[in-house]
């Protein structure tokens, strides 16, 4: 018996080094990618927008990821690309988080025909597969950089309603409510000053996994071109361009393009995945 | 010497946490002897709940378990998981402190004792529901045939509590650990359910470890004591040898407070204003299929400037709704309250919000009513802000000020609630509700969320507060020794209405109602030589408070009540006053008859 415990705090042990590395990873990948968003056209060797050299070569010391199809050089591409994914996707997760906190608040605090209603349209949102609204929308009003951060917002949006309700729901009937109430607070400062500072940690977290979620879909949506166009550097787009010569065995161009998304997605995704664990001990 | 039933040796119990192991139990040695009650005491998070765990052979993840508990001639720590299993729930048992949790919510009762029963008899399933359900008179639930098929949610928390310690007893135990048995139970309902144990302990030699902070319960029930203090048993004495001299100091402290040395209440003198009038309150709410569960029903009372009135009931008797609506945090149905002579059920909640600085309050659970973000410094000057126009500087005077007064330390300002322990954060919670100088403090059950020291020194700084403020409170609260030391008068509430009311003196020298009676009964004194089990009663009542949905025609307490007679089902009972003293919801007290001889 004694024996099996000691087994499980073991695991238990090795459970904390996991997320605490998990953590570790999540900042850097993500300090990295917003770095890039910023400072990617300065650090890059050339400019990702014209070609510098011969076509489809192979990964050298002179050009590190290779060239692609038109003599672009990928590496160029890959790190100034971040303006457009995680630029696009942090402010679309941003405005749905601020736009989402709100409405969950109002519909969470005075509940009644009218919040069930907002519900139940979000909730007809939420029903709709993600990536085909996203299209529909962007076919809609144009293909440009403004309308995609709209799309975005609308289509995440009802994810931080649901969240700050239920967490809304939850808080205001803790005591610390009613001695509000008992203070002499009127209702919207209960609401503002002492329920919505309580109920933001649950979207806190969804905020670093929308981020994750929305470069999969703007790069998802440049991939069938119906993001941005080309020869903007975009991860989505310089795969779809490159796709079919992998056929030809040129990898570089499409594979480290790639790999790039997986791992800004896994970054923000494990960075609210290691504050929830931390949130939740 | 008898032998011991169980021997703890080098016992330690560790913790892997974030920031390195814990230990929670450190080299603990202890022996237990057949048919004694053992006393665990401790303040909270000196390891008691480790302990008791850790008799079991077991430990909370991500604990682990190091030395050797002998129970009988079987070694626990170490124990194959087959045999231990075996031990468990048939020669050893636990109950645990937070019944309804304990429960399976997904099984009834009745399957559930009758698992434990049959996991350690060759019973068939009708023999182990049959034994069920005599369990479950044996512990003194009505009705059992029909509750064995209750689900945890619709029992009670004495209900619950009381399947718990069926299904602990069923496979009759050598050895019962009890973790806070009675923490959360109502005090009629916690001095059934210790006389029971007390008397399975006689009976059959049956061995109880009950851990508690309550020293109350050390005093009438325990045979020894033990105190932990930071993983370490300090001390193991007789129960009467410890309260005559606790050669230790933590008990000793504990002791002096309990004891401490209580000046007699001041009241003022001369003519004085009623502060408070309530007038024939009424509150109902609907429940579901178009019921109507009565909260409150012609709640009558006012208090004096300077004097304090203590609301005393159990749980689902209405006080704290009384409470709520005096604050208008709950609008009544019908009836008013007055405050300084002003009617203000009628002000808008925009006007009545104005007047909040003159009529505050403190709830029940300390933690829950700070916001859990702020530091305790913004908490406190948050109504400043609200109803005065002072600077900065005024208001940070002032906090500090009231703080002082709470007995809370200034270098505590920028701490969260979080950090402080439930007594200071209460002392916040009353420092809040004192920073605007109220005229009248409505305190629902402050003391009751409290580990019995921090509730004793909240008791006393109340009293200060009193003689140096002057000011007039509601004490709501189910512990009638409380509000004896804290109030001038007595409203006692069973089911909505009050059924007794008067001076503290009146109604502690000369209690009238069978309920007063059986409250004051369930009062567990600090003292071994003043044992309830030892005295006569002044009431046994029966069962559990029935619901307020379905009350009885007659008197509400007629179904508990061992002086029933046949007029109590019949006829509605008035509060009427007895002999020019208190009044009284009872005809037999009213047309001054004796309750009769039980």
């Amino acid at each position: 018996m004694a024996k099996k415990i000691s087994n499980e705090s073991v695991v238990f042990k090795k459970a904390l080094w996991y997320h605490d590395r998990l953590l570790l990873a999540g900042v850097i990948i993500v300090s990295i990618a917003l770095f890039l968003s910023v400072f990617g056209y300065m650090v890059a060797p050339y400019d990702p927008g014209t070609p510098v050299g011969p076509i489809s070569q192979p990964p050298s010391r002179e050009f590190w990821f290779g060239t692609d199809s038109s003599g672009l050089d990928v590496f160029s591409r890959v790190i100034t690309a971040p303006r457009i994914d995680v630029v696009l996707s942090v402010s679309a997760a941003v405005l749905s988080g601020l736009l989402g906190t709100l409405i969950g608040l109002g519909t969470g605090f005075y509940e009644g025909r009218f919040s069930s209603l907002v519900m139940r349209i979000s909730d007809v949102l939420q029903a709709f597969p993600i990536f085909i609204l996203a299209m529909v929308l962007v076919a809609l009003t144009g293909r440009n950089l403004i309308n995609l951060i709209f799309a975005l917002t609308f289509l995440y949006t009802p994810i931080f309603v649901r969240l700050t309700r239920t967490e809304v729901m939850t808080q205001k009937t803790r005591t610390y409510v009613e001695a509000a109430r008992a203070t002499g607070n009127s209702e919207w400062k209960i609401a503002l000053k002492h329920v919505l500072p309580n109920s933001l940690t649950p979207s806190l977290i969804q905020l670093s996994v929308t981020v994750g979620f929305g470069i999969l879909l703007t790069a998802g949506l440049s991939f069938i071109g119906a993001g941005v166009r080309p020869p903007t550097p975009e991860w989505g787009l310089m795969i779809a361009t490159s796709a079919p010569r992998l056929i030809l065995g040129e990898w570089w161009s499409s594979l480290l393009p790639g790999i790039a998304v997986s791992l800004t997605v896994f970054g923000f995704a494990s960075l609210g995945n290691a504050l929830e664990r931390r949130v939740a001990s | 010497m008898t032998k011991s039933i169980l021997e703890v040796k080098n016992l330690s119990v560790t913790y892997a946490t974030l920031n390195g192991p814990v230990v929670a139990v450190k080299d603990v040695n202890l022996e237990l002897f057949p048919g004694e009650i053992v006393g665990l005491i401790g303040e909270s998070g000196s390891g008691k709940s480790s302990l008791a765990l850790a008799l079991l052979g077991l430990a909370r993840f991500p604990g682990s378990l190091e030395g050797q508990v002998h129970f009988g001639d079987k070694e626990l720590v170490g124990m194959a998981e087959d045999d231990a299993r075996l031990l468990r729930g048939k020669e050893i048992s636990l109950i645990t402190q937070k019944p309804r949790q304990s429960l399976n919510p997904y099984l009834n009762v009745g399957t559930q004792i009758s698992r434990v029963y049959r996991a350690h008899t060759e019973a068939s399933q009708d023999e182990a529901l049959k034994h069920a359900v005599v369990l479950l008179e044996d512990v003194g639930i009505n009705d059992a045939e029909r509750r064995i098929d209750a689900y945890p949610h619709e029992l009670s928390g004495g209900m619950a509590q009381r399947a718990l310690i069926s299904m602990a007893l069923s496979s009759q135990p050598k050895l019962l650990i009890a973790d806070e048995p009675t923490s959360g139970l109502d005090v009629t309902i916690q001095a059934q359910f210790l006389d029971r144990m007390w008397r399975a302990a006689r009976d059959r030699d049956m061995t109880v470890l009950l851990v508690t902070q309550d020293l109350g319960i050390i005093a009438n029930y325990c045979d020894r004591i033990i105190i932990m203090e930071d993983g370490k048993i300090t001390s193991v004495r007789v129960t009467k040898d410890f309260f005559a001299n606790p050669e230790n100091a933590y008990g000793e402290r504990i002791l002096k407070i309990a004891r401490a040395n209580r000046s007699t209440l001041q009241a003022p003198t001369g003519e004085v204003n009623d502060i408070i009038k309530v007038k024939d309150l009424r509150k109902t709410f609907k429940v579901d299929d178009g019921k109507v569960l009565q909260a409150v029903d012609s709640v009558s009372f006012n208090i004096k400037k300077g004097r304090s009135l203590g609301l005393v009931g159990e749980s689902g008797s209405g006080k704290t709704t009384v409470g709520r609506m005096i604050l208008r945090l709950l609008e009544p149905d019908s009836g008013t309250v007055e405050l300084d002579g002003d009617n203000i059920s009628d002000l808008s909640l925009k006007e009545f919000n104005a007047l909040r600085s003159k009529i505050q309050v403190v709830f029940q659970d300390p933690f829950d009513s700070l916001n859990p973000r702020w530091p305790i410094f913004k908490s406190i000057e948050e109504p400043l802000k609200l109803h005065t126009s002072m600077s900065s500087g005024e208001r940070r005077e002032r906090v500090l000020e009231v703080m002082n007064s709470a007995g809370l330390d200034a270098g505590s300002v920028n701490q969260k609630p979080s950090g402080l322990s439930a007594g200071e954060q209460q002392r916040v919670c009353l420092a809040r509700a004192l920073v605007t100088r109220p005229e009248f403090v409505v305190l629902d059950e402050p003391t009751s969320a409290l580990p019995p020291a921090a509730r004793a020194e909240l008791i006393l700084l109340l009293k200060d507060l009193q003689t140096q403020l002057g000011l007039s409170f509601i004490f709501i609260s189910h512990d009638l020794s409380t509000v004896r030391e804290l109030c001038h008068d007595v409203a006692v509430m069973y089911l909505s209405q009050i059924v007794e009311i008067g001076t503290t003196e009146e109604i502690f020298a000369d209690p009238k109602h069978p309920y007063t009676k059986a409250l004051l009964d369930s009062v567990l004194f600090h003292d071994p030589n003043a044992r309830r089990v030892d005295k006569a009663r002044l009431t046994d009542l029966e069962g559990e408070i029935p619901s307020p949905v379905d009350l009885p025609k007659g008197c509400y307490l007629a179904g508990r009540c061992p002086f029933v007679e046949v007029r109590c089902t019949a006829e509605a009972q008035v509060l009427a006053v007895t002999n020019g003293k208190q009044s009284v919801r009872c005809w037999k007290a009213s047309e001054n008859q004796p309750l009769g001889n039980s």
